[in-house]
């Protein structure tokens, strides 16, 4: 049976158009019930003894969410207390326009098949399709598509009611009006709260409710303290008018009061709008799309210099808004400030944090504070306090409204014992967004069958370079070994020196499932103890590592170099090696230095060694910079895992070595693929930070030295020049804040962009080749080469520039936000390192002066920390603030510096 | 125009039956052949009708857009005609052939429909001097039979009457930018007022005396026609003569008056037939083209 729908809506141009759809009905769908006998399906989802425990029904039934429900309450239907829910068509079509997380979370319910959700399409099916009616609301009338559906339902099964004990159907609604509706029509229904609370033998499902609206009533205080948001086509208006601002909301680490608003502007112009203030922040949390309005220019502020945290309740709010306002900001520092008018889209994800358990200890309203410090606190309801305090738990935001000082919250899990490390590490991943779960059954079907021998088709497609002395040179330790090296003397006096990378790509074939969940995934997530593969163990630590007496596929690059290290030849060839040794750096260095040994392998090192000494001068020559970080390794115990001692990382020659062939392996292949695919190659650039990023770095050093930061030259040379007699350790300080000071590397696509220059590596040029089981990028450059040398064949996407600028997208933020990971992990191990320690005392050194704080850093354990002057128990002492320096001077003499002092608070 | 051949004889016979009040198909001077109305018939139009009257058919389609008003009239909005003349109805529309009618048909029905004393141009303005609503008229002559003009006339009319305007709001900011927004409800919709829209009728001079709905055939032993629009008051808002031969101002006094007579009648049965489908709403059974 054919109908058609008709609405009409805006065209984009202003104009209005009528749209005509047909709809088709049909009357063979499906109930889905296993007691049903009339539907001719071939498999049923819904169980004939449906039973939840609920005091409110105590027949078997089936539960029928509305829209709301679902959109709200999902946390309840993902718990597997919750099975055989008939999800109908409209609500499902409704959740999918409002929500794409939400449509997203329930078709990942829906496809479980221990839940038991059944989606019943009874928009098409004949009995239930119902049109609008004049007057009638398109919510309205869904509602009514709904009733009219469970309706269909009761009455069908009751045909059957013989051989069931009265199973039902009931709706779950939030919705007054559309319950009165119901229950006139003789439905069952309930509220959703009013139902979880009815089963009896999951009290700790109520935790998971999302606040409604009716709820939040009540937590009403007269008072409002914050503006309302816009409505949406006010916002609109106002970006059209450019009387607003649209930009990524982005709340400051060190001061809850203050944020940045991103406005990305047309083309690589962007400006960023300054936020202080509760009232101007007006509700917005980290990472929501805002609206924000420019204040007019006398009362644009620079951004405050005071590290605040939020303390809580207790705390009045409205002195830390005053003492905003007293900031009187040296004019040049301002910066556009302005306010949030409104939330163009809200970016919430369930937080990990603590519960700060409420002083009144019948309360079962509680704070929880996100571990991300950007996150506001949010206020959760829960009955189970006791027991989750201590624990790490997951919170997701429902709303926030005018009058409440904290967003409103629920509990959606728990993840474990806080300080535990299981726990933390988990906290830490999701906090970061890395993709850590097992590869799924789809991803491991693309491996490789073991036992895996090399075919003698792949010896006839590869050059054998099995008999040459290859050997592999990596931190100790290491299991995925992506890169080993030769270097043999030619008889015609020349080097030859090869890298052999690794061949990945052999493995993983485009498009796959495991390519798929690679290119997610975008790199290998190195922890503490811990590494989050991006491809299969069976692949990163054994068939593409290149492991010691085994024939292993590679992609070589091979130079023919003279004693000048000038390179006379280049060639890339897909190969078979057979490495002859695997050696740590320090295994390396002991062969090189170690006079009586004169087997191949040594001698290779010793060739390499000589020729990376003149490549890295000659690079640092040409401007490369030498920058430092603090990197801290941890001895683990072998048994317990946790840290035993912990040393700042060591650098040998042999790192260096290794570091400088891949550095030319990588330039080598970057000039190939880019000569070859000018348009869609994959590069890596790092942009000349903007002059003014160097600002904290001068002045730091003002006092001792000056720093020229006009070219990378300028600055590698004044860095090396910075020396202060008795201070051997300043140096190493500037390095770090001159890292700082970088922008962040990135993968591009050369099609989408021009500056191809790498300012760190001062090259012209730049990719990554040489990593391919731990970086996605490695792969896709791998695929381009071999393409280049007629070694493989090509597929679409690969030469789509925007397809591959959409994954260079993916692959830096999978980059950074592993990397961020990775330093969290480092300092959540050296707290577990000082747990047991006591109070120590160390070195420090002040990085970075605030108001009423220093930033210290201990390089000893490279940790880095606040260090607040006034503390809650003691009087803070006289500080005299100099924006300028920026300094603290101390007026009384005796007070002990503050700097020896080190404080975990993370 | 489609033309038959028609022999002397034939001729003669016609005229002579004119002469005695009775036609070939045994109707009377001033009788319409048998007419059939469906609106609502094209669902992706604000309106439609379809009329057949012997056996020309045409199918009329009402399209409404935003548009911005005539400079000299800010604050109505305006018709606008356009006439397919499909090679389904006669062989001789092929390729370009049916153009020079097609232009000749729109031009007069934009004449004869497109003023306010049709049609209340007023209520089509949104914003005056900024957004009107454009009617676009498409007529599609589906078959030939003769006298297309107050076939179409008719179908116009009916489809008029069916047009449903989506209704718009103008919300405007602070700043006086405007903004048009449209209602929700797809029941939410303006109707024309049709009241006032005239019915074409032509009068054919056959021999001494003139005709009503000619036939092809009696269309073709006539040497002129006169084309009246006629409002339901029996006002005449427009009157054309076509054709080669001369008329007598005699004969046309006769003849607007015929039309007077012709024309009032058609409107009270026509509006009635319109509003008797209107109120079966959803239950009326659809014909469409196959039926």
């Amino acid at each position: 049976m054919l109908k058609s729908k008709t609405f009409v809506k805006k065209t984009r141009s202003g104009g209005v158009m009528k749209v005509v759809r047909e709809h088709y009905l049909r009357d063979d769908i499906w109930c889905g019930s296993e007691v049903c006998t009339e539907c001719k399906q071939e498999s049923t989802v819904l169980q004939k003894d449906a039973c939840m425990e609920s005091s409110l029904c105590s027949y078997p039934h089936y539960l029928v969410p509305d829209t709301n429900v679902v959109l709200h309450q999902i946390d309840i239907l993902e718990d597997p207390v919750i099975c055989n829910v008939i999800i109908l068509q409209t609500v499902l079509q409704e959740v999918r326009h409002r929500s794409a997380p939400v449509y997203k979370r329930l078709k990942d319910i829906i496809h479980e098949k221990e839940k038991r959700f059944y989606t019943f399409t009874n928009e098409h099916h004949r009995d239930t399709f119902i049109e609008r009616e004049p007057g009638e609301s398109a919510n309205d009338r869904n509602d009514r598509a709904i009733r009219v559906a469970v309706k269909w339902y009761s009455q069908h099964l009751k045909t059957f009611e013989s051989d069931t004990d009265g199973l039902k159907v009931v709706l779950l609604t939030n919705d007054q009006g559309n319950k009165q509706k119901a229950q006139d029509n003789g439905l069952l229904v309930y509220k959703c709260e009013e139902y979880v609370k009815s089963l009896i033998a999951n009290p700790e499902l109520v935790d998971r409710l999302a606040l409604s609206s009716d709820d939040k009533n009540e937590i009403t205080s007269s008072k409002v303290l914050f503006p309302e948001h816009l409505p949406l086509s006010r916002i609109q208006t106002g970006i059209k008018s450019s009387s607003f601002l649209q930009g990524t909301f982005r709340a400051s680490r060190d001061n809850y009061l203050e944020a940045t608003v991103f406005v990305q502007g047309e083309g690589e112009d962007s400006t960023e709008v300054l936020i202080q203030g509760l009232q101007n922040l007006n509700r917005a949390v980290h990472q929501d799309v805002v609206a924000v309005q420019l204040l007019p220019r006398s009362e644009w502020v620079a951004p405050s210099s005071v590290v605040l945290q939020d303390e809580g309740t207790a705390k009045d709010d409205e002195d830390a808004e005053e003492e905003e306002g007293k900031v009187t900001a040296v004019e040049a520092a301002r910066k556009p400030t302005g306010k949030v008018v409104g939330i163009i889209k809200r970016n919430w994800r369930p937080f990990c944090g603590m519960l700060n358990v409420s002083q009144i200890k019948e309360s079962t309203r509680h704070l929880f504070t996100p571990a991300d410090r950007r996150i506001p606190r949010i206020r959760i309801e829960t009955r189970q306090a006791s027991t989750l305090s201590g624990q790490r738990i997951m919170v997701a935001i429902d709303g926030w409204p005018k009058d409440s000082r904290y967003p409103n919250g629920h509990f959606v899990r728990s993840l474990g014992g806080a300080g535990e490390k299981d726990t933390e590490e988990e906290v830490l991943l999701l906090e970061h967004d890395v993709p850590h779960q097992a590869f799924s059954q789809a991803v491991l079907s693309f491996l490789p069958k073991m036992p895996w021998a090399i075919t003698p088709e792949d010896m006839m497609k590869r050059e054998d370079l099995r008999p040459l002395t290859v050997c592999s040179v990596d931190p100790p330790g290491c299991t995925d070994i992506d890169d080993a090296l030769h270097c043999r003397e030619l008889e015609n006096g020349n080097l030859e020196v090869g890298v052999h990378i690794a061949d990945v790509s052999h493995f993983i074939r485009p498009g796959n499932a495991l390519d798929k969940e690679a290119a997610n995934r975008g790199t290998t997530v190195y922890l503490c103890g811990k590494r989050i593969d991006m491809v299969p163990e069976l692949l990163s630590s054994n068939l593409c590592s290149l492991r010691s007496n085994v024939d292993r596929l590679a992609f070589s690059c091979i130079w023919e170099i003279n004693h000048k290290a000038e390179i006379l030849k280049t060639r890339f060839t897909k190969s078979v090696i057979n490495s002859k040794a695997s050696l740590t750096y320090a295994e390396a260095q002991m062969r090189i230095d170690d006079t009586n040994k004169n087997d191949d392998i040594t001698k290779s090192l010793r060739g390499l060694n000589k020729l990376a000494k003149i490549l890295k001068r000659q690079r640092i020559e040409k401007g490369a910079l030498t920058l430092s970080s603090l990197e801290v390794r941890f001895h683990m115990d072998s048994e317990t895992h946790d840290p035993i001692d912990l040393q700042t990382k060591e650098l040998m020659e042999t790192n260096s070595m290794v570091e400088e062939f891949m550095l030319l392996a990588n330039i080598s292949v970057a000039q190939k693929i880019y000569d070859e695919f000018s348009e869609c190659a994959l590069l890596r650039k790092h942009p000349a930070p903007p002059p003014s990023n160097y600002d904290i770095l001068i002045k730091a050093a003002k006092s001792k030295v000056k720093i020229h930061t006009d070219s990378a030259k300028a600055l590698a040379d004044s860095l090396d020049a910075a020396k202060v007699d008795g201070f051997p350790y300043f140096n190493t300080l500037l390095r770090i804040l001159a890292t700082r000071c970088m922008m962040q590397a990135v993968y591009f696509c050369s099609g989408m962009d021009s500056d191809f220059h790498h300012y760190g590596l001062a090259s012209p040029i730049y990719t990554h080749f040489t990593s391919p089981i731990r970086r996605y990028a490695d792969i896709i450059v791998h695929r381009l080469l071999a393409v280049a040398i007629g070694a493989d064949t090509t597929y679409p996407d690969l030469m789509d520039k925007h397809k591959q600028s959409a994954l260079c997208n993916n692959l830096n933020y999978r980059h950074k936000m592993s990397q961020y990971a990775q330093r969290a992990s480092v300092a959540f191990h050296t707290q577990l390192f000082f747990k047991s320690r006591g109070i120590l005392n160390e070195e420090g050194f002040v990085l970075f002066v605030r108001k009423n704080a220093i930033i210290v850093l201990i390089p000893k354990f490279g940790l880095e920390g606040t260090v607040f002057f006034d503390s809650k128990d003691k009087v803070s002492p006289n500080i005299v603030f100099e924006e300028e320096i920026p300094g603290v001077s101390v007026p009384a003499p005796d007070t002990e510096r503050p700097a020896k002092k080190q404080k975990l608070d993370h | 125009m489609a033309t038959v051949q028609v022999s002397e004889a034939e001729k003669v016979y016609i005229l002579h039956g004119i002469r005695d009040d009775l036609r070939v198909d045994g109707r009377g001077c001033e009788d319409y052949r048998h007419m059939e109305i469906e609106t609502d018939v094209v669902s992706n139009t604000d309106g439609s009708a379809k009329v057949t009257l012997g056996h020309t058919a045409v199918l009329v389609g009402v399209k409404a857009e935003i548009g911005k008003p005539r400079p000299t009239v800010p604050a109505e909005g305006y018709l606008e005609f356009f006439v397919d003349c499909s090679a389904n109805a006669t062989p001789e529309f092929e390729g370009r052939g049916g153009e020079e009618l097609g232009t000749k048909l729109s031009n007069t029905l934009y004449k004869v429909f497109n003023n306010k004393r049709s049609i209340d141009l007023k209520s089509l303005c949104i914003c005056a001097g900024e957004h009107c609503w454009v009617l676009y008229v498409d007529v599609l002559l589906l078959q030939c039979d003769g006298n297309l003009y107050d076939a179409i006339s008719v179908a116009i009319k009916a489809a008029l009457f069916n047009t449903k305007i989506p209704k718009v709001h103008i919300s405007s900011d602070e700043e006086g930018g405007k903004e048009i927004e449209l209602s929700d409800d797809p029941y939410d919709c303006m109707r024309l007022n049709v009241e006032n829209v005239p019915c074409i009728v032509t009068l054919c001079k056959v021999g001494h005396r003139h005709v009503v709905d000619a036939t092809l055939q009696e269309k073709a032993c006539s040497v002129a026609s006169l084309i009246i629009s006629v409002t339901h008051k029996g006002t005449i808002t427009c009157m054309r003569k076509v054709g080669g031969g001369s008329l007598d101002p005699e004969s046309i006094f006769e003849m607007t008056e015929a039309g007077k007579r012709v024309g009032k009648a058609l409107h009270a049965p026509l509006m009635k037939l319109l509003e008797q489908e209107e109120s079966l709403g959803k239950k009326r059974q659809k014909v469409g083209f196959l039926g």
